[in-house]
């Protein structure tokens, strides 16, 4: 049965994400007055090449984040899938297999990582801090001490092959965040984990099955962890011991500069990609205008904290206006009511 | 015997102390030189930073507001850096020290002005913090370590005073004691219990919540500087990554230790203790030539355990009270 006289809701990119947007294109178009080795094809490709695995975690990410959790454990969940691949590399399996196995192995992490928290009710930041620090502790004793190099270069071409003459990684991200962005805007699945993000127990009286929907979104995540790690491999054909180390704060920082909100509920992968692309830009320029590497991380960290202050201030705004709105629409009520009644 | 045994458990305390038994029981069924009372008093030594931080860490998190400071590492090792500059340039080493407090409250008040007095989610403010301090001190020192502190400076992490570790004597005892009164007999104490438990309630009640907040974060600042002198002492250098992996220690002995990460319900004596299990736990393994490494994995665990097991006594307990509730109101009912 079709209710005519409720109109489809189709959520759009709110102000917030054009926000991200803007700042990444000033951001570029300063990097390229500055520099004149910022607009060519060969830089741009490597600032993609280098955040194609960061910007698919990120999408899982964001798809946490929006449901109100948060993953700590991506960087050594990649790392374990990794040295699987790297394993399989040298056992020279066939490579779709491979791909099968590292997307599965990195599913069952995130499956553990869902369960974890839905089922004894651990807060995520912890469980997945704990998790982390497991991985961690198997990467070490999986590896060794060992590197491993000098791996055959079978997913090479996912990140450093080209297309009809387009760098490979365009089409990776296009396809990932269209079908996400499609996931998560058109499908009931995709709007409950919003639905779960914005107030759990609304949506829990709504009929949705929240713990069904919080062991998907770490679910995904997995899986998408396991996916960038064939491309993290493919990249470097080496898998060294402190592999992701700063992944997960990278792929948060990205989420969050790219406007979701982290009390979940808000924020869309559009504003993801603008927000990975940003801090890609920027590491690149970093080095491009000759400045120590080492400060990348402290100026990703001001940005983190820049783009939280900007949600708080665009948040209370909103508040502001919808409550002035809500007690206009309140005198005008009762104005009526009055003349009315006289 | 049942209804012994969850009373037993429920109360951390006991809980804590007989993991602490059963940690040092297995400890010296593996290693044939864990039981010495000498070989334990140099172990706390290894605990004595971890103890400082912890102790912030847990009044953190007791405060409620999702509190929780990822950026303790990072101070550490800013303040410690710091310190090992303000030593270089031929400052008094105990002036020094009390520079590196106050550089490490300073550090801390930045966490406080953003989360307590701004109101931003506390994970992602000191997760960035946690990244620029890191950041900064490894800018500061090119990477590298600054040594070439005096002689004297030796004597707090190496030394002993009436036979025991200095640093435990002289600062993690004393500290412990000033935190445990603050917090059992003086309203501030009682303050941040009650923003821990129930902050409107607090701030109805003419306590100004964010200030309890922030002056936490400030004194877990300090907390942390003291322990990167400490850290420097040990090393006798300043290292740019020394504190790398002490927030998740801290959160680790916090939670441990009875701590509910929601807020409001924890006592410092179950981190003391929890550090007491931590710290005998990783020389225990390192005594019996397990790989270090694998610290991290057991320390993984615990956390994850010690959690499930707190919101599983948590949830005993609510059903316990609503059942007591519910009697009392059936016999005012029958009256």
């Amino acid at each position: 049965m079709k209710n005519f006289y409720t109109k489809r809701y189709i959520p759009k990119p709110s102000r917030r994400e054009y926000f991200t947007i803007f700042l990444l294109i000033t951001e570029i178009i300063i990097f390229s007055i500055v520099s004149k080795y910022f607009l060519t094809f060969k830089n741009l490709e490597t600032v993609l090449r280098n955040s194609t695995d960061l910007a698919v975690v990120s999408i899982g990410m964001t798809m946490v984040i929006l449901m109100g959790g948060i993953d700590l454990s991506v960087g050594s969940a990649l790392g374990v899938v990794a040295i699987f691949v790297g394993w399989m590399l040298q056992a020279n399996l066939n490579p779709i297999l491979i791909g099968i196995v590292a997307i599965f192995s990195g599913t069952v992490i995130g499956a553990i990582n869902g369960l974890l928290i839905t089922k004894t009710r651990i807060p995520a930041i912890i469980a997945t801090l704990g998790t982390s620090n497991i991985l961690r502790a198997l990467i070490f004793g999986m590896m060794g001490g060992n590197w491993l190099t000098g791996l055959p270069q079978v997913f090479t071409t996912l990140t450093k092959g080209i297309l009809l003459g387009i760098p490979i990684p365009v089409f990776i991200l296009t396809v990932f965040y269209v079908v996400f962005w499609f996931f998560l805007t058109y499908t009931s699945i995709g709007r409950h984990i919003y639905a779960v993000g914005n107030s759990s127990e609304a949506s829990l009286l709504s009929g949705i099955h929240i713990d069904r929907t919080r062991i998907l979104a770490f679910v995904l995540l997995g899986s998408l962890v396991g996916f960038s790690a064939l491309i993290y491999v493919g990249r470097l054909a080496s898998v060294e011991i402190t592999v992701g180390l700063y992944l997960p704060i990278s792929s948060i920082a990205a989420v969050i500069i790219g406007g979701t909100s982290i009390t979940g509920g808000k924020g869309s992968v559009v504003g993801t990609l603008a927000g990975v692309l940003f801090i890609a830009v920027l590491k690149n320029g970093i080095v491009l205008l000759g400045i120590s590497s080492l400060w990348e991380r402290a100026v990703v960290g001001m940005l983190i904290i820049v783009s939280v202050l900007v949600d708080l201030i665009f948040s209370r705004r909103a508040e502001k206006m919808r409550r002035e709105q809500l007690f206009f629409q309140r005198t005008q009520f009762l104005k009526q009511n009055i003349q009315e009644r006289t | 015997m049942k209804n012994f045994l969850t009373r037993l458990l429920s109360n951390r305390m006991y809980f804590l102390l007989i993991l602490l038994v059963l940690v040092i029981i297995v400890m010296s069924l593996i290693s044939p030189y864990f039981l010495n009372l000498y070989n334990i008093s140099t172990m706390t030594r290894f605990g004595a930073v971890l103890a400082l931080v912890g102790m912030g860490e847990s009044l953190v998190i007791l405060a409620g507001g999702a509190g929780i400071d990822l950026s303790i590492g990072a101070i550490i090792s800013l303040s410690g850096v710091l310190f090992g500059f303000m030593v270089k340039f031929g400052l008094n080493v105990w002036l020094a020290a009390i520079g590196t407090i106050i550089v490490g409250a300073i550090l801390g008040s930045i966490n406080g002005v953003t989360v307590a007095l701004l109101g931003l989610p506390p994970l992602i403010v000191t997760l960035g913090t946690m990244y620029a301090y890191g950041a900064i001190s490894l800018v500061m020192t090119k990477g590298r370590p600054i040594s070439g502190f005096p002689e004297e400076l030796s004597f707090l992490a190496n030394g002993n005073v009436l036979g025991l570790p200095t640093q435990i004597i002289l600062v993690v005892v004393p500290a412990f004691s000033i935190l445990q009164l603050i917090m059992e007999k003086t309203s501030f104490g009682r303050w941040v219990y009650l923003v821990g438990v129930n902050a409107e309630a607090a701030q109805f009640s003419g306590i100004q919540v964010k200030k309890v907040r922030f002056s936490l974060y400030v004194l877990n600042g300090l907390l942390a500087g003291l322990g990167a002198i400490i850290m420097s002492s040990w090393f006798m250098a300043s290292r740019p990554d020394i504190g790398d992996g002490m927030e998740l220690s801290a959160i680790t002995v916090a939670v441990l230790g009875g701590f509910d990460i929601f807020g409001g319900v924890g006592n410092l004596i179950g981190t003391i203790l929890s550090v007491l299990i931590v710290t005998l736990l990783a020389s225990g393994l390192q005594l019996a030539n397990i790989n270090t490494i694998w610290q991290l994995a057991v320390l993984g665990l615990i956390l994850l355990g010690s959690i499930t097991i707190n919101q599983l006594f948590a949830q005993v307990t609510a059903e316990k009270k609503q059942h007591i509730i519910v009697k009392k109101g059936e016999q005012l009912w029958k009256k």
